[in-house]
């Protein structure tokens, strides 16, 4: 592997700055918030409440399913809680397939504009032809 | 407007997506709450295979990506070695 034989590793895409402001933060609780590392600190935070609230979620549904809780959920709600993430995803699924059937459906399509595009393009490839041009 | 087989297309993944909806819907999320003698339980499968058929479709769709891109890239490595 390159990194493990070439005995140095080069990042790209980050400032050295905003790293080091960041690890100062996780290890000191300060950091100096600066042009340089404001976007990077943007993008890092709102990835970080993404990745937290998905964990949240996740733990949730896993101290509940496995019973980790001690709370004795009636039958049903428990039947409908364990297929729970699959059942998010495959939602995730069909509406992303029924979005995309629905622009294809309602996509405006210019047809006089086409047609007299395409007409136009057959005119200047018979002039530049005739001039002598060949495609 | 979109015209012809365009509207078809398109209706038609919007009608697929709906009866999937429905049918997995009513497969986790009602199934459950209905009495076991109901006569509706003769149209759902087991249900644990809620979870296996997204899961193997799932599984067959990466396959498939993967075996498609291998492709390109052969046929494309192949083309480049005929140039030379």
């Amino acid at each position: 592997m390159r990194e493990r034989d070439g005995g140095s590793v080069t990042i790209t895409n980050l400032s050295s700055k905003a790293v080091k402001a960041f690890l100062d933060y996780a290890y000191t609780g300060e950091t100096q918030i600066t042009d340089d590392n404001v976007e990077m600190f943007f993008q890092l935070s709102s990835f970080l409440q993404w990745l937290w609230g998905l964990a949240l979620l996740g733990s949730t549904w896993a101290a509940l399913t496995t019973g980790a809780l001690g709370l004795e959920l009636p039958s049903p709600c428990r039947e409908v809680l364990w297929p729970l993430p699959a059942y998010l995803l495959v939602s995730a699924g069909y509406y992303a397939l029924g979005t995309v059937g629905y622009c294809v459906a309602t996509f405006h399509d210019c047809e006089d504009a086409a047609r007299e595009l395409q007409s136009q393009v057959q005119e200047a490839c018979a002039d530049l032809a005739r001039r002598g041009m060949r495609f | 407007m979109a015209t012809g087989t365009d509207q078809v297309v398109g209706l038609g993944l919007v009608a697929v997506s709906l009866i999937i909806f429905i049918y997995y819907t009513a497969w986790v999320i009602l199934l459950p709450f209905i009495d076991s003698q109901h006569v509706i339980h003769k149209y759902f499968l087991p249900r644990a295979y809620a979870v296996a058929i997204p899961l193997a479709a799932g599984l067959l769709l990466l396959l498939f990506v993967g075996v498609f891109i291998t492709y390109v890239m052969l046929k494309n490595q192949k083309g480049t070695k005929k140039a030379q």
